[in-house]
């Protein structure tokens, strides 16, 4: 009976580099397996339970327990043996087959999990598997050793995956526009969206729900387009407009408003996981907020979406932008960090730099591509025709930039401000330690602060704000001296770097490198060319819209029906690939992709021929028959009824009891402060401490991309509507404007809060509820009752949801 | 920006998610679930996998890393070796530390299991017997911020769920009127927030954090007072709320969304005293008061067994205010003050739970984000040690009087039965009657779990 656990793992001598090794890896195991969960849907030959269970309890442990020693990835196979295929299995290695397929009690392999007293091994040689583990894969070899192909060939090769298959997935295929569809109710439709809709319905046997009254369709579309309610002499004025394009034409107005940006603006900042501030000893500086502005401004100048796309990843790389559109550079610049203990060994700090990148490549592949690019750090995607390779051909890209603050204008103009900073820090650092003194030298600190003010005043340019952004700089992790307990130090280069493709995604186990460039899968040659530019920002940018331009403009139009309707067509919007979901109207979605591309990717026309067509003007009520044949409403035949975000909320607040503060732009103002009257677009969102009132209120976590909001009832949003002290300050400020306004009585005032709130006059019913509220409470001041009673309407739910 | 109705019912949504788990009924902080507290005796509650040990937690974080070797493993080799760096000792840390440092303090065999327990935490070990050292826990980074996400978050990503969070994901809450997860910390704990936070799960899972520097009420709970309206005018508000929405209804066609925000209005309504009540610790009688003592770790673990006792689900009572046991430098001057104010309260609140027979389903947890070592930092202070540390458990179906895994003859490195963070996590889920494997959440193309892609429960401690 031989004992081999030396002789087949020579490499286990305990050293102090294993044991660092050990963190990183345990490290890495956290992100660095991620979808040891998920089922590979390119296996055809086993039951879905096979792959399933494979996929859970099965794959991961092998790929855990003895990829290192037992596959194509083992630095060095040891007894000939791989585990990382099926075929590779039943070959088995010195000692023959590994496994009999569906006789564990025969099978090599379990004896050596076993640690069985007559077995050849004891395997893994680290020690012995648990009971449950062990268990698992007897049952695996039971049930004949089910082993789905793709994952199992070496990591990083593309041949492996057949990327002409691949690029036949619906996602991936040409945008082309689409027939229109035949239909019995053929004068409903009203833009080409309605006839795949309607088609939709006639196939289920739905019919559409009548047309919303106008001054609700005005409350619906006002809010939809802008964040804020219409105005009461809006209200009128449509109720009063006798054009048969009435509507059309508020939409053309809502278009034009430069409130639009800002309620749009926001929809994109969840993705860019936009943030105005983060923990104090994270690096941080520039000013977030001109990237908000940057995105307001580009979605009020309908921006095409490509160059959108573009300027956000490498404006600095187009000559058709100046600096002042530095601020695009934000939705990189303000990627999160992490923070790197430089007293730690350069092993350590190597994972946590690859996180960030992990987090660049998430961020940009989910929001952009609606791809989990991220999944492909370890291994193959599991689903998606998305190598290792693919994902450190991107990751070089993301390690060729460094964040770092920008001027908005020429670095040439801009290099006297930065000596004259150089030169404020010395003489402030002079002062500190001048006021230490005793007596105290008074008149040196008053010459220095003098200096300091003229600097200021003196140099030109030198109030203009640095924006949040990227320069072309690669980081390279290094060992700081000699041994692993010197540190690390981070070292910035100029030049551009491919990476070496992570074995397992441990970056301290290097493979091959990896040129930088796009996916392959999207990529129109067989072989997607090597970016040569830089860091090669643009031209991912622009392989984006261009080879993935199918892609990006379906997930784009995707988020905006999603915004419109509270559900997208892919109610999966940022993964568009095998284990996203299917579209509900694909030929819809792909109608919308292709005319989108071909229209000059305009987002406004995008919204214009959403709210225009019949399918938007429907009723929200919710009528028995359809809810029964369709409770989900995913055929929409009719209108979801929508409940306002807390940006609208709190907006629509301010701005029916008439101190809205509609100046646009600039620094971020506290929520917590009662004297902040702006849009709620532009108070603070901090990554720490996030805005208790954004908090109770779904605001999504700043931290990561958020592909949808989630909306919760809960009792804390109970408090704050009954207690909040925005709410009881605006319900006494709305008191205020109805009793200041010129009218002659308390009926005429209640009519008056339910224009402002409602875009509707009140029933008899409603005002007598009012009056009789009103009336009771007499003895505790008009005021007060009227506070009173404004604060029930701000807290209802016919003001919080739009019909 | 408008969020979907069909999104509203949260607990909806979360059905749709867990739609793949038979028996796994997720559900949110506020929504539900007086039906567990009332599912009959024997049976398996509705949102967990098998029958619960616990059905509550309170988790006493000691932030900044308390030294095992002082506490609950004793290590008799360190004076032996003390001021040597002998073979073994040479394990990468935060910072760079000397030689060993000898630990001053006794140990006594406790209780009937004999089980040792620092003299530095007299009251503590007279309930040893009901105590389960784990003695073996270790961890992935020697950083506070990474120590402490995954010792909360299961990763060192900022990104992913706290556990807490997860909890009340599976498992619901037992009172409508309070949350389900309460954070008390007298000051605010390094990396804050994210700490508790909800990340992809549903916004009204994460941890409601309260400031208990103050123990006014008013003062913890934000938006618990009205400022302006008495609660008879409230209540007339309620009534009118209530009248103008079903003529809202009549108009526009009824909603279940819209019976349910009301009802929430309501239930904060009653929350206003309810929870003025539970926060209230002039409620206790001066006796308990003094039994716990005084400070706001005594007002904490106080609080903590006011709230469980509601059922609030999930507590969690971090030590103090940043990191105070972060000891780099008078180790043994520090130690013996915060083993001070934690041993009488702790020794308190399970005598006290014992009383009211809570502790036998109140898991109760004690640890930091990681240990500190046996060696030396500047002669008279140690070092974050993630290698090996010791955490205990107590009630809730852990087996009491025992420590399971040993660290190394210094109390370095986890050497036998090792326990990583993950395998704890795995465990406590289990004593929750949840499967750390099945309790997932499907996101960004895959499936989530606290536990990533490891953890074992460690079958050994469970009662």
């Amino acid at each position: 009976m031989l004992r081999n656990k030396l002789l087949f793992h020579p490499g286990q001598v305990v050293s102090r580099v294993r044991d660092v090794f050990a963190i990183c890896c345990a490290t890495l195991l956290l992100s660095g397996l991620p979808d040891a969960t998920c089922a590979d849907e390119r296996q055809s030959a086993s039951t879905p339970a096979d792959i399933a269970f494979f996929e859970k309890k099965i794959r991961p442990l092998l790929v855990a327990k003895c990829y290192s020693c037992h596959s194509s990835r083992a630095k060095t196979l040891q007894g000939k043996l791989k585990v990382d295929s099926r075929a590779a299995l039943l070959r088995g290695g010195d000692s023959g087959p590994a496994i009999v397929p569906a006789k564990p009690e025969q099978s090599l392999l379990i004896a050596a999990l076993q640690y069985a007293p007559n077995a050849e091994f004891e395997m893994p040689p680290q020690g012995k598997l648990a009971a449950h583990e062990i268990a698992a894969l007897t049952e695996w070899v039971r049930r004949g050793a089910p082993f789905p192909g793709a994952a199992a060939v070496p990591a990083g090769s593309p041949e492996a995956i057949d990327f002409a298959q691949a690029r036949r997935f619906w996602s991936f295929v040409p945008a082309q526009q689409q027939p229109l569809p035949d239909l019995k109710q053929s004068d409903w439709p009203r833009q080409r969206i309605d006839h795949f809709v309607l088609a939709a319905m006639e196939r289920l046997g739905l019919r559409p729900s009548p047309e919303i009254a106008r001054a609700e369709l005005l409350r619906r579309v006002t809010f939809d387009l802008t964040g804020l309610p219409p105005t009461p002499e809006e209200v009128v004025a449509f109720a009063q407009d006798p054009s048969p394009r009435a509507y059309e034409a508020v939409v053309e107005r809502l278009l034009k408003s430069p409130h639009f940006g800002e309620r749009w603006a926001r929809v994109w900042l969840d993705l860019a996981r936009y943030t105005d501030r983060t923990a104090s000893w994270l690096y941080s500086t520039g000013q977030a907020h001109l990237y908000r502005d940057w995105v307001v401004k580009a979605m009020n100048e309908d921006m095409p979406y490509n160059e959108f796309v573009h300027r956000q990843l490498a404006t600095d790389f187009m000559p058709e932008t100046g600096p002042e559109d530095v601020p695009a550079l934000g939705f990189l610049g303000l990627s999160p960090n992490y923070w790197k203990e430089l007293q730690l060994p350069s092993e350590i700090i190597k994972v946590i730099v690859a996180d960030e990148w992990e987090e660049r490549i998430d961020a940009v592949s989910r929001t952009f591509l609606g791809l989990t690019v991220a999944c492909a750090r370890c291994h193959d995607h599991k689903f998606d025709a998305i190598t290792m390779k693919d994902y450190y051909a991107l990751a070089g890209v993301f390690a060729s930039c460094r964040i770092k603050e920008r001027p908005t204008i020429d670095e040439t103009l801009y290099a006297p401000v930065r000596e004259a900073l150089l030169e404020i820090d010395k003489r402030e650092a002079r002062i500190a330690e001048l006021k230490k003194k005793k007596p105290l030298p008074q008149g040196e600190i008053d010459a220095l602060t003098g200096e300091i003010a003229a600097l200021r005043n003196d140099t030109p340019h030198f109030d203009t704000p640095l924006a949040s952004a990227v320069v072309e700089e690669s980081l390279h992790v290094e060992r700081k001296g000699k041994t692993m307990q010197s540190g690390t130090k981070l070292v910035y280069q100029s030049q551009p770097q491919d990476l070496r493709l992570f074995i397992r995604g441990n970056p301290n186990r290097l493979g091959e490198v990896v040129p930088r460039r796009f996916l392959t899968v999207l990529s129109t040659g067989d072989q997607p060319v090597p970016f040569k530019t830089g860091s090669g920002r643009l031209e991912l940018a622009q392989a984006i819209t261009t080879d993935g331009a199918a892609l990006a403009a379906r997930v784009l139009v995707n988020r905006i029906w999603l915004a419109h309707f509270g559900r997208g067509l892919v109610t999966t919007p940022s993964n568009f690939g095998q284990s996203g979901q299917r579209p509900s109207h694909p030929e819809l979605l792909n109608d919308l992709a292709a005319r989108f591309i071909t229209g000059g990717w305009s987002l406004k026309r995008l919204h214009r021929e959403i709210v225009l067509s019949a399918t938007y003007r429907q009723s929200s009520r919710d009528e028995g028959a359809r809810s029964e044949t369709d409770p989900d409403n995913l055929w929409l035949a009719r209108m979801p009824r929508t409940r306002l975000s807390v940006e609208s909320w709190r907006d629509a607040m301010l701005a029916v009891s008439g101190d809205l503060d509609r100046t646009m732009g600039g620094p971020s103002m506290s929520l917590a402060d009662t004297a902040n009257q702006r849009r709620t677009l532009y108070g603070t969102i901090h990554r720490r401490e996030m805005s208790t009132m954004l908090l109770t209120h779904d605001f999504p976590d700043p931290t990561a991309h958020s592909p949808q909001r989630i909306a919760t009832t809960t009792t804390l949003q109970g408090l704050y509507a009954l207690n909040g002290p925005l709410v009881l300050e605006r319900s006494a400020a709305l008191a205020r404007r109805l009793l200041g306004a010129q009218l002659t009585s308390d009926q005429e005032r209640i009519a008056l809060a339910y224009t402002l709130l409602f875009a509707r006059q009140p029933s008899d019913r409603e005002t007598q509820l009012g009056m009789e509220f009103l009336g009771e409470t007499s003895s505790a001041g008009r005021a007060n009752a009227w506070a009173q009673y404004a604060h029930v309407l701000l807290a209802s739910n016919e003001f919080l949801f739009v019909n | 920006m408008q969020l979907p109705l069909a999104d509203l019912l949260s607990r909806r949504n979360l059905l749709r998610q867990s739609a793949a788990i038979p028996g796994m009924l997720g559900a949110t902080a506020f929504l539900s679930q007086q039906s567990l507290a009332a599912t009959a005796a024997g049976t398996t509650p509705a949102g967990c996998h098998f029958a619960p040990r616990a059905k509550r937690i309170i988790h006493l974080f000691m932030n900044g890393g308390p030294f095992h070797g002082d506490l609950f493993d004793p290590k008799p080799a360190l004076a032996k070796y003390a001021g040597q760096r002998p073979s073994g000792t040479d394990l990468v840390t935060e910072r760079p530390t000397g030689g060993l440092l000898a630990s001053p303090y006794r140990f006594h065999p406790s209780g009937e299991s004999g089980v040792p327990v620092s003299e530095l935490l007299p009251h503590l070990r007279q309930h040893v017997d009901d105590i389960c050292v784990l003695r073996s826990v270790h961890a992935d980074n020697p950083n506070h911020g990474p120590a402490l996400l995954q010792m909360n978050n299961g990763t060192i990503l900022p990104t992913r769920p706290s556990m807490g969070a997860w909890f009340l994901y599976g498992l619901g809450t037992e009172n409508e009127d309070l949350p389900g997860y309460v954070v008390l910390c007298p000051g605010k704990p390094v990396r804050f927030s994210i700490l508790w936070n909800s990340a992809f799960l549903p916004a009204s899972c994460q941890g409601t954090y309260i400031n208990h520097s103050s123990i006014d009420p008013e003062k913890m709970i934000p938006y618990l007072r009205n400022t302006k309206w008495n609660q008879e005018t409230q209540q007339r508000q309620l009534h009118l709320l209530r009248q103008l929405d079903a003529e809202a209804q009549r108009r526009n066609g009824q909603d279940q969304v819209f019976e349910t925000r009301i009802r929430s209005m309501e239930t904060a309504f009653r929350m206003q005293f309810r929870a003025s009540d539970a926060f209230d610790l002039s409620r206790e009688s001066q006796r308990t008061r003094d039994q716990y003592g005084k400070g706001h770790f005594s007002n904490g673990c106080l609080l903590a067994r006011r709230l469980v006792e509601r059922g609030v689900r999930f507590v969690q009572v971090y030590y103090g205010n940043s990191q105070p046991w972060d000891t780099h430098s008078n180790h043994n001057e520090t130690v013996p003050n915060l083993c001070r104010a934690i041993d009488q309260p702790i020794a308190s609140l399970l005598s006290d739970l014992k009383q009211r027979g809570l502790l036998e389903d109140t898991l109760i947890i004690w640890g930091g984000e990681f240990g500190r070592t046996p060696t030396s930092e500047n002669g008279n202070g140690r070092d974050h040690n993630h290698h090996g540390f010791s955490m205990w458990l107590a009630g809730g179906g852990v087996r009491g009087g025992m420590t399971w895994g040993e660290t190394d003859e210094f109390g370095f490195k986890a050497v036998q039965d090792r326990m990583h963070v993950h395998d704890v996590h795995a465990t406590i889920l289990h004593l929750l009657g949840l499967d750390h494997e099945r309790l997932t959440y499907h996101q960004a193309g895959r499936d989530f779990r606290l536990t990533d892609v490891q953890g074992n429960v460690v079958h050994q401690i469970l009662a």
